[in-house]
């Protein structure tokens, strides 16, 4: 069958998400350091462990997007909290009160997440941002689904993508945020939000393709 | 009365250029809420702390926002999704400190959302003027500074008194305060010009643009005003002047 995404399912997803985080926590504030303000890792590592503190066993998807959407602006601090915050809210705005997402829920509500941190942080593909590791991970996503892949399979095929649109971001000239402030010495690093965003997209691939490829 | 609010990644930054700006007010302040830190000592911001703020300080009149950098810009935005009152809110595009000081002064003389808004974000305008760089001039947004001739013809209708500096430090921003505090009470357009190079002037409404100006000790100023109130309005900025401003 084609797959369905249960909350039970988004909860491990966020809880992947937070243990993959804090795993990297280090590792994202050494790349924030070298671009932006070396806060990233730590403000990520924050916000998720008090996500997994507070999401519970919520009964609807809008519900358990809500309080992460909450959570997030309320703990993360830097610029990431309301971008991912309004990422997850948008999420559960758009999935409504439901149990479960199949493919094209699912990826309507990533999608109006991509838009809602387009709009707050006014950035565009190409910006050195989150959203260069979100788009393509949506594209393929929906490539996925649309060739009759399941979802773990287009899951799978969107944190492929996400990796590479990260890498990408490798050369650009930041235009968004404090890595702006840095001009041209911007490029040779990569973006720590997209850097972020594709741990985001590995978790969502390994939480839906279940507990044995843990 | 407009609301304020101040929003920046430290507590410690924005009490502080809160305390700068009262100084300036007198009595009347008006109402200013603070979101700051992300909680627990964290350096950062919290969009449902600036939404309280916001509705805190939410009055018929409006509220201005003033944000340090980065984050505190998004959080902001993303409060006015999260608020519950429904006034009008501005974000304020002027720099930190000088917004919050022109913000809080024109906000207890009791200025408009508009006019708040506009002399905040005139701050760099003032401060470039006042190091003499190649930035923008000074413009005076209520008053057009009057024409050397006039000064020896005032135009019909004008009114126009002279007094001479006595603070030590000039008409620094104290004294700037108090002039555009003392407006609000009457109906008249006031400029204030250096009576020996009259293209020195600035509305005396204009806080930032009176700082601008950087009028030393000694200078003699030419105070001219127009309107109803315009008789009034020029002897008490002639009075107060001689008097020092109250220091």
């Amino acid at each position: 069958m084609a797959g369905t995404a249960t909350v039970a399912q988004l909860v491990d997803w966020l809880h992947r998400f937070a243990a993959s985080v804090a795993e990297n926590q280090a590792y994202l504030t050494e790349l924030d350091s070298a671009i932006g303000d070396a806060d990233h890792g730590s403000n990520m590592t924050r916000g998720m462990n008090a996500v997994v503190e507070k999401a519970g066993d919520p009964s609807t998807v809008d519900a358990l997007f809500r309080t992460v959407g909450m959570t997030l602006v309320s703990t993360v601090g830097g610029a990431s909290g309301p971008l991912y915050g309004t990422f997850f809210l948008r999420i559960g705005t758009t999935a409504g009160a439901v149990g479960e997402l199949d493919g094209a829920a699912l990826s309507a509500a990533l999608r109006a997440g991509l838009a809602g941190v387009i709009q707050r942080g006014n950035a565009e593909p190409g910006d050195k941002t989150m959203v260069d590791a979100l788009t393509p991970a949506l594209d393929a996503l929906d490539a996925g689904l649309a060739a009759g892949d399941d979802l773990a399979t287009a899951a799978r095929a969107a944190a492929d993508a996400a990796a590479k649109g990260r890498d990408a971001t490798e050369p650009l000239v930041a235009r968004k945020g404090r890595a702006s402030y840095l001009g041209d010495r911007s490029a040779g690093h990569l973006d720590p939000g997209a850097t972020s965003t594709a741990l985001l997209f590995e978790a969502l691939a390994a939480a839906l393709a279940g507990a044995e490829t843990a | 009365m407009i609301g304020i609010v101040v929003v920046s990644h430290s507590p410690a930054l924005a009490e502080a250029a809160v305390a700068l700006a009262l100084q300036m007010t007198g009595d009347t302040r008006p109402r200013i809420a603070i979101a700051a830190g992300a909680g627990d000592g964290v350096i950062g911001t919290d969009a449902v702390r600036v939404a309280a703020a916001i509705d805190e300080v939410a009055s018929p009149d409006g509220v201005l926002v003033f944000m340090d950098l980065g984050s505190a810009v998004l959080s902001t935005t993303m409060a006015l999704e999260f608020r519950e009152s429904t006034v009008e809110v501005r974000l304020s595009s002027a720099p930190f400190v000088e917004g919050i000081v022109a913000g809080v002064v024109l906000a207890a003389a009791g200025a408009g959302l508009d006019e708040a808004d506009r002399e905040a974000a005139s701050a760099m305008t003032a401060k470039n003027a006042q190091l003499g760089s190649a930035g923008p001039p000074v413009e005076p947004p209520a008053a057009p500074p009057a024409a050397p001739e006039q000064a020896a013809a005032p135009a019909t209708g004008e009114v126009v008194a002279e007094a001479t500096i006595v603070n030590d430090v000039g008409l620094h921003a104290r004294p700037a305060s108090v002039i555009v505090a003392s407006m609000a009470a009457f109906d008249a357009s006031v400029t204030i010009a250096d009576a020996d190079d009259p293209k020195r002037a600035a509305s005396a409404s204009s806080l930032l643009a009176l700082m601008g100006l950087a009028l030393g000790k000694g200078t003699r100023l030419r105070i001219s005003g127009t309107g109803p109130d315009a008789a009034a309005a020029v002897e008490s900025v002639r009075a107060m002047t001689a008097d020092g401003y109250g220091e």
